[in-house]
């Protein structure tokens, strides 16, 4: 699967990413080379559905690109199923204690009296 | 050898064990190992940082609690290196990306924290495929790390500096993570046993997150006992990670030279008769390179591989047919699944809350754009296009959709296989150490060196790989060994007796360095 220049500048969109033409024209065609590989999933008869699989495991990630994922430890994702149900149960919904905002702000790139500081969230006429 | 062993010669578990008894130091310790450390890292280029200074207050304060009649804990004084994605506060952590550049940790992972707590010195942060994306650590954004057996061939990865730093005698133990196979993969072609608990075994509490449904802290180790050791301290459960089992880990190293007579091994019939090679459209495990080379290659792997079927067996193994035919789209399923995963992971490196920050973009959108297209390296930008593009509107079925169902049908045959056989056993990698820079312009080949560490992964099981042998070329072979879900003990006791039946004891030898090393 040929994936256009176009195609690849709608993804690298999602994923707040941008290349040169150059690097395009090279994505483009690495991409397509791995895509043409996966493509054998189709060929793949999956059997019995996804009864396997808990509640946890069919949600997918996060879109790409969305800065609203914040934290600095890791995102708890799709469960696999080697943890039955019961052997890794939700934490529990109670504030506890978190890191301290001045640990936090000591590796932001630019903060101003305990927040972040950031450019314009939207430029003047867009 | 003439006398006695230095003390970096020395496993995890019998530096501890003199240390403990006071025979040695943890400072004497640690100063051996910086000794080497200071010999071999010239050539090997396995670390990131070495932290010298706090290493030694480290070595001094188990000296200390050892004088006040203390016990330190299990790994008393044993200098440990830890992959540069696990958080230690106070220090620099960069996944060796340039996106990470000046980032301090601010706190400790929970692995990591049971590591001190147990008198480990922690001696530096080791090099890895960017952001844990790689099979070659020639992905870091600082600098390659290179194989010990031979410095023209890659350490493996994207666990490649602890393995290199555990293979060239500078500590006793890595720890690293693995994803698809990244510390199994350089474990085996650095001639070490590395090890991918059960899913849910070790918190990720502090592990910088690539793909959340397979991340795991493991350890490597010189030795099946010392790995297992490693892994005990840094298993069970954690509050801080709702994916961590909520179930006690059992002793590791109870039962570990128990044997495994009457022992139940699996040998898939998907890997007795490896497919041709492959890339784009096989639909078989790869078997090793392309052409005439390749060919002879395979056939080396295929050979050493049922000499490691003989050698379980002598040591009073059943070998049992077993049929995972679902392997072949191993590959294609976890590059869907893991990248989806790592482009949600890493949308939190935008240059607003750490790390850097593009100068002079007008606005907050391109302080995004340009933060990550600046700081991200060409792997790990090729991996979130590909996770994009796979959870992209009119692609999600097709690709992620569909990876979820294939995979759904492989965790039915590997748990059908694991009925039938008490583990699996596999070849850990298609090949030995490849050259540097080989399949750098190659993805998809660098992809396909995953093809037997990746089930585990996506299906949650414990793997460990441990090294059956030399090739022609005197680079180490390795044999991988599967179990059901917490069945962790039984990995290692049939990765000791394996061990054992073998007798590894060879060391690398820094081919390529005007002056050996070993």
């Amino acid at each position: 699967m040929a994936l256009t220049s176009e195609e690849v500048r709608k993804i690298a969109s999602l994923a707040r990413l941008r290349f040169s033409p150059a690097d395009e024209a090279t994505m483009a065609g690495q991409l397509g080379h791995i895509v043409d590989y996966i493509d054998q999933l189709q060929r793949w008869d999956p059997g019995r559905g996804e009864a396997a699989s808990g509640p946890r495991a069919a949600a997918p990630p996060v879109a790409a690109g969305d800065p609203a994922v914040a934290a600095v430890t890791p995102a708890p994702a799709a469960a696999p199923a080697s943890v039955a149900a019961g052997e890794a149960p939700e934490a529990e919904d109670r504030p506890g204690p978190c890191l301290p905002r001045e640990s936090f702000l000591a590796n932001a790139p630019a903060a101003l009296d305990g927040f972040l500081l950031v450019p314009e969230v939207k430029l003047a006429g867009e | 050898m003439t006398g006695s062993p230095d003390l970096w010669e020395l496993g995890a578990e019998e530096l501890a064990q003199r240390i403990r008894r006071r025979e040695v130091s943890a400072v004497e310790a640690l100063e051996s190992a910086l000794a080497r450390t200071a010999r071999v890292e010239p050539l090997v280029h396995a670390y990131l940082e070495l932290f010298e200074e706090t290493a030694r207050e480290s070595a001094r304060a188990v000296d200390r609690r050892l004088a006040a009649g203390e016990d330190p804990g299990p790994l008393a004084g044993v200098p440990v290196a830890l992959k540069d994605n696990l958080n230690l506060a106070g220090h620099r952590l960069t996944c060796a990306s340039h996106i990470l550049e000046g980032y301090v940790a601010p706190y400790t992972a929970t692995a990591v924290q049971r590591l001190l707590d147990a008198g480990a010195v922690v001696l530096g942060r080791a090099n890895m495929d960017e952001f844990a994306m790689g099979s070659s650590c020639e992905n870091s954004a600082w600098r390659p790390t290179r194989n010990p057996w031979d410095l023209g061939t890659v350490p493996g990865g994207s666990s490649g500096g602890p393995a290199a730093a555990v293979a060239a005698g500078s500590v006793a133990l890595g720890f690293g993570s693995d994803t698809g196979g990244s510390i199994r993969q350089p474990a085996a072609l650095c001639g070490v046993v590395g090890v991918k608990p059960t899913y849910g075994l070790v918190s990720r509490y502090g592990l910088v997150a690539f793909a959340s449904s397979t991340d795991q802290i493991g350890p490597i180790a010189r030795g099946v006992r010392d790995a297992a050791l490693g892994l005990q301290v840094i298993a069970g459960p954690d509050a801080n990670d709702s994916t961590s089992a909520r179930r006690p880990v059992g002793d590791l190293l109870a039962g570990i030279e128990d044997g495994v007579a009457g022992l139940r091994v699996g040998v898939l019939a998907e890997i007795e008769a490896p497919a041709p090679v492959t890339a784009p459209a096989a639909a078989g495990p790869s078997a090793g390179g392309e052409g005439a080379a390749g060919a002879a290659e395979a056939g080396e792997m295929a050979v050493a591989f049922q000499e490691a079927l003989g050698a379980l067996e002598r040591a009073g193994a059943e070998l049992v047919p077993v049929s995972v035919p679902s392997l072949g789209a191993a590959i294609a399923v976890y590059y869907v699944i893991a990248t989806s995963e790592a482009s949600a992971n890493l949308a939190r490196f935008d240059g607003v809350r750490y790390g850097r920050r593009a100068a002079g973009a007008p606005s907050l959108a391109e302080v995004y754009v340009r933060s990550r297209s600046e700081g991200f390296g060409a792997e790990v930008k090729r991996r979130i296009m590909l996770g994009t593009f796979a959870l992209s509107s009119g692609y999600y079925e097709a690709y992620y959709g569909k990876a979820r169902a294939v995979l759904a049908r492989m965790r039915r045959e590997l748990a059908a296989a694991l009925e039938r056989a008490d583990v699996l056993v596999t070849p850990t990698t298609p090949s030995a150490a490849f050259r540097l820079g080989e399949k750098l312009d190659d993805p998809l080949a660098m992809y396909l060196s995953d093809i037997f560490t990746t089930p585990a992964s996506l299906v949650g099981l414990p793997a460990v790989a441990v090294p059956s042998g030399l090739d022609a070329r005197g680079l180490p072979l390795s044999l991988q060994i599967m179990g059901r879900p917490f069945e962790d003990a039984t990995v290692f006791r049939a990765a000791r007796a394996f061990e054992r039946q073998v007798g590894w004891q060879v060391a690398p030898r820094f081919r390529g360095a005007e002056a050996g090393a070993g």
